[in-house]
């Protein structure tokens, strides 16, 4: 909790001040020198506004002010005390229940829940019947029936908290249950815990002025919000403004309540604080850093190739500022060829291919290069043509089929989706084009497995249906991102035997993106190797593996378990966003670095067909030849 | 179906757990119940009395008999008599449940009808004009109580603009419009309570789904927008929304006690409040335990329905 005092944000400390006053306000009613709030005086009842009586006097002729005040103080007083007997009872039950568990879970767990089975005022009610109106009854029977919001959260802490290893070690060592419960469970569910701690305040105090506004409540003359919109009411017409002051503390107070446990909530849960980040960590796990952009390499003949991809910078604002996890990246797919994309995580292959295919979240874009396919430029087209193009012309397979599929429709049903999305035709024709592309992609038992959902299926068979989806509209170019990488090796085979036939079937270009070399090695031609959001080598598969020009390339090959002598991992790993290398990217990791390498490198064409951004390849490459 | 079998086995054990706990209300405070019921404020009440009223409820008998027969009353819809009056609590019941379910189940087709698309709208837009003054609209409105917007709305359209009826009832066969007219403010304001929830929690749903692989995937295909938030977001989003709605429900039948007494709507509160006042036991308990039965229904309903949209929930 250290950090977050620290560096307080103003989302948590305006409704922390706003409470802190409102409690101060409650403290100190009685030394305000306030009219006393329950004094009657009938000849002046209902007048407005006078010196003494700041806000008026009410139907019996008592300081509306004073009883503002006053009433603060009983509607706190309540919420407070049963909020804070709840918290106890709750968190020790929940702690108990969690630790021991057996019978004193079930005790403590299961009694909550049925507690939770009754809607609170009507509980209230009950005990109200029983116990009688008056502020003891209301506090009894608040913390009853918040202990079970308490119970569940320090119950459910408690049991993720002693999985974790420390907590093991720490009992490991010796130490007894209850030792172990305060010194380390207490500290790690104090967060959540003061989370439910505010928000259950805010309900107490809805609770107790909504029974004190039925006249169940709080017993009058005793002042409270409640109780002053009750009496308020009778006389609303003529005083419409006795009826405005309660209304407004009692949300002002609510409102408080409620935005401190919104602010605690996402000071406490790192997930729904990170937000922001999240989604850019879904499309550039490594947070790239922002570089000078290169220029692609000299233009190659077009109209052979199914894509061109030139100078392709996309950029991602995030809260740090704008990066570039893809940075001046250029290639070519010839038609009816493989190129395999190569690189480790958080290398931009996948941002690369996701622009392609216009499905960049919208922190990112596209801000430089140009991608020709078809005579169109992917890049500059509107979402409506682009969206024509997606699933018929283009089309994707992803790396982990479960994830996207969905997992409430038939896989059947997704699958004749495709079909329906590009051709005019009924759902009857679309789902028999389903069954024919289960059958082609191998699936056994087309006909049943049509109706099956996705968590029914192996991890190979989902990912034929991703196949299938893909291959629906025999699309000129398919694009597989890592779509073996969640498989294991038997089905990863199968699959990229499907793929190969599939290719040389339909005749479509194929972009794939791997961190295996040896899958390269198998599917396919061109290979360009990515670091860092740039191509740092291409060239035909063969030539690049039997003599890779960049010392990335190289050290890629030796840390392959394929590699004939025992793999060696590269040292290290991509630097973090914003401390990366002005110069060569892979400089800091380069076994081969050497004094200039910290200067921008080129994209330099080594053979016809060969490229490398290194400025010592040749020196190398020679180095190695003699 | 074993799903649907062993979710409706749960709730059957959950109403007995809650009749019990009713039932052993009045045992578990310290004290004689009977002397309970009728002291008021500290003073001690006459023994002929609380002996007759030992006698009346039954409690001069052994627990055990106490509680078989308050479970074979239930299980034959036979729920006491009043104290007050000596007449029979259920029929009281069945006379003003049908008024209490209309405003329960127009004020959720209220909340559902605002949260949902607001909420779908401001997550879509998420960061945009709409998003902010609604997620401030409602953030505020979360924290008026209904009888603070019901009282408030009586004074501003019915005291001062004199454009909508303070309160009341007609029935729907004597005038159908009055009697819309009349629900329509009450309706309103419990859907508020709901609405705000549903908002939230819809927002907070598309929201979590939206960058999901598998809407990707819904946009690889070429699907268009609109598309891809019908059939692969709002359905995905939806399961969520609905257990957060079954939760709530327990505040809302709650409130709506509150907005039926704010708006002089004659259902289950009016009899509920005279009984709590009047002491009168039976009464009270009648009341909590349709209630709460109702809200264990909707709880079921609510897994069902889950159940219904989502494979994965059948599956266990």
């Amino acid at each position: 909790m250290a950090p977050l005092a620290r560096r307080l944000p103003w989302r948590v400390a305006l409704p922390a001040g706003l409470v802190l006053a409102l409690v101060a306000v409650a403290l100190a009613a009685p030394v305000l020198g306030l009219p006393n709030p329950v004094r009657q005086d009938i000849a002046n009842r209902l007048s407005g506004a006078a010196p003494g009586a700041v806000l008026g006097r009410d139907e019996f002729g008592r300081d509306v002010l004073s009883r503002l005040l006053w009433g603060a103080r009983t509607s706190l007083f309540v919420a407070f005390a049963a909020t804070t007997i709840a918290a106890l009872a709750g968190t020790v039950l929940g702690l108990v229940g969690g630790w021991l568990r057996g019978v004193m879970e079930i005790v403590s767990v299961r009694l909550a829940d049925v507690i939770l089975c009754f809607p609170p005022i009507l509980l209230a009610l009950l005990a109200v019947t029983i116990m009688g109106p008056g502020v003891a009854t209301l506090i009894v029977m608040l913390s009853i029936l918040y202990t079970p919001g308490f119970v569940r959260v320090s119950y459910g802490e408690t049991l993720s908290v002693r999985e974790q290893d420390y907590v093991a070690a720490v009992a490991a060592l010796g130490a007894r249950s209850p030792r172990i419960i305060l010194r380390t469970l207490l500290p790690n569910i104090a967060g959540p815990l003061l989370v439910q701690y505010s928000l259950t305040l805010g309900a107490a105090v809805v609770v107790e002025s909504g029974l004190s506004f039925l006249g169940l409540g709080v017993v009058p003359p005793t002042p409270s919000w409640g109780l002053m919109i009750r009496g308020a009411r009778a006389t609303m017409e003529q005083a419409p403004l006795l009826l405005l002051w309660p209304c407004l503390a009692l949300t002002v107070t609510i409102l408080a309540f409620n935005l401190l446990c919104d602010a605690l909530r996402d000071a406490v849960d790192p997930k729904s604080a990170a937000r922001g980040l999240r989604l850019v960590d879904r499309v550039a796990p490594g947070l790239l850093p922002r570089a000078d952009a290169q220029p692609g390499p000299q233009a190659s003949d077009l109209t052979a190739n199914s894509l061109a991809v030139r100078g392709l910078t996309v950029e991602i604002a995030t809260p740090r500022g704008a990066i570039r996890p893809v940075d001046g990246v250029s290639f070519d797919v010839p038609a009816g060829e493989t190129l395999a994309i190569v690189g480790e995580s958080g290398s931009g292959k996948s941002v690369t291919v996701t622009t392609l295919m216009g499905l960049l979240p919208p922190a990112a874009r596209a801000v430089a290069g140009s991608a020709a396919f078809e005579g169109k430029d992917l890049l500059r087209l509107d979402g409506t043509a682009l969206r024509a193009l997606r699933g018929s012309r283009i089309a994707m397979i992803p790396q982990d089929p479960m994830s996207a599929l969905n997992p409430v429709r038939t896989v059947g049903e997704q699958v004749a989706e495709a079909v329906l999305a590009h051709r005019p035709v009924g759902r009857a024709a679309a789902r028999a084009e389903a069954l024919a592309l289960f059958r082609r992609v191998g699936i056994a038992d087309p006909e049943r497995r049509l109706d099956a959902w996705p968590h029914e299926l192996s991890g190979g068979m989902r990912q034929r249906v991703m196949i299938a989806m893909a291959i629906a509209n025999r699309p000129a170019l398919l694009i597989a991102d890592e779509p073996t990488t969640a498989l294991d090796v038997t089905t990863q085979a199968q699959i990229l035997d499907l793929l190969a036939d599939l290719r040389r079937e339909t005749g479509s270009s194929l972009i794939f993106i791997t961190h295996s070399l040896g899958v390269v090695a198998e599917i396919a031609d061109r290979v360009i190797v990515m670091y860092a959001g740039q191509v740092v080598e291409s060239g035909p598969v063969a030539e690049v593996f039997a003599a890779p020009l960049h010392p990335y390339t190289k050290a890629l090959l030796t840390a392959a378990p394929e590699a004939e002598s025992p793999p060696r991992p590269i040292p290290g790993a991509v630097p973090p966003p914003h401390q990366f290398p002005a110069g060569c990217r892979f400089q800091p990791r380069c076994a081969q670095s050497a004094p200039g390498c910290e200067a921008a490198q080129p994209l330099m064409a080594m053979r016809p067909d060969r490229a490398v951004r290194c400025r010592r390849a040749r020196d190398l490459a020679r180095m190695e030849a003699g | 179906m074993a799903f649907v079998a062993g979710r409706i086995a749960t709730s059957l054990l959950l109403a007995l757990a809650v009749a019990t706990i009713v039932f052993l209300a009045l045992h578990l405070v310290p004290g004689d119940p009977a002397e309970l019921l009728l002291s008021t404020g500290g003073i001690t009440p006459d023994p002929a009395s609380v002996a007759e009223l030992r006698q009346r409820l039954g409690l001069d008998r052994p627990l055990h008999a106490q509680y078989l027969d308050f479970l074979s009353g239930l299980l034959k819809g036979d729920l006491g008599r009043s104290l007050v009056d000596d007449h029979p609590v259920a029929s009281e019941i069945a006379l003003r449940l049908p008024r209490t379910l209309e405003l329960i189940v127009v004020g959720t087709l209220v909340a559902l009808a605002i949260g949902v698309p607001a909420g779908v709208h401001a997550a879509v837009h998420a960061g945009g004009a709409f998003d902010r003054v609604m997620s401030g609209l409602m953030a505020v409105l979360m924290a008026v109580p209904v009888f603070v917007l019901g009282t408030l709305l009586i004074l501003l359209l019915a005291v001062k603009l004199k454009v909508m009826p303070a309160g009341g009832f007609t029935p729907f066969s004597r005038d159908p419009a009055g009697h819309l007219v009349l629900l329509a403010l009450p309706a309103l304001v419990i859907g508020k309570g709901l609405a705000t929830v549903v908002f939230r929690m819809t927002r907070a749903s598309v929201l979590d789904i939206l960058p999901r692989d598998h809407v990707r995937t819904a946009r690889a295909k070429g699907l268009s927008e609109r598309r891809v938030l019908r059939r692969h977001v709002l359905r995905n989003a939806f399961g969520p929304v609905l257990t957060v709605l079954g939760l709530h429900m327990g505040a809302l039948l709650g409130g709506t006690v509150l907005v039926e007494y704010v708006f002089n709507w004659p259902g289950l509160s009016t009899p509920l409040i005279r009984a709590v006042e009047g002491r009168d036991y039976p009464m009270v308990v009648g009341i909590v335990l349709t209630i709460s039965g109702l809200f264990l229904l909707i709880n079921l309903a609510v897994d069902l329905m889950r159940a219904a949209l989502d494979p994965r929930v059948r599956a266990g």
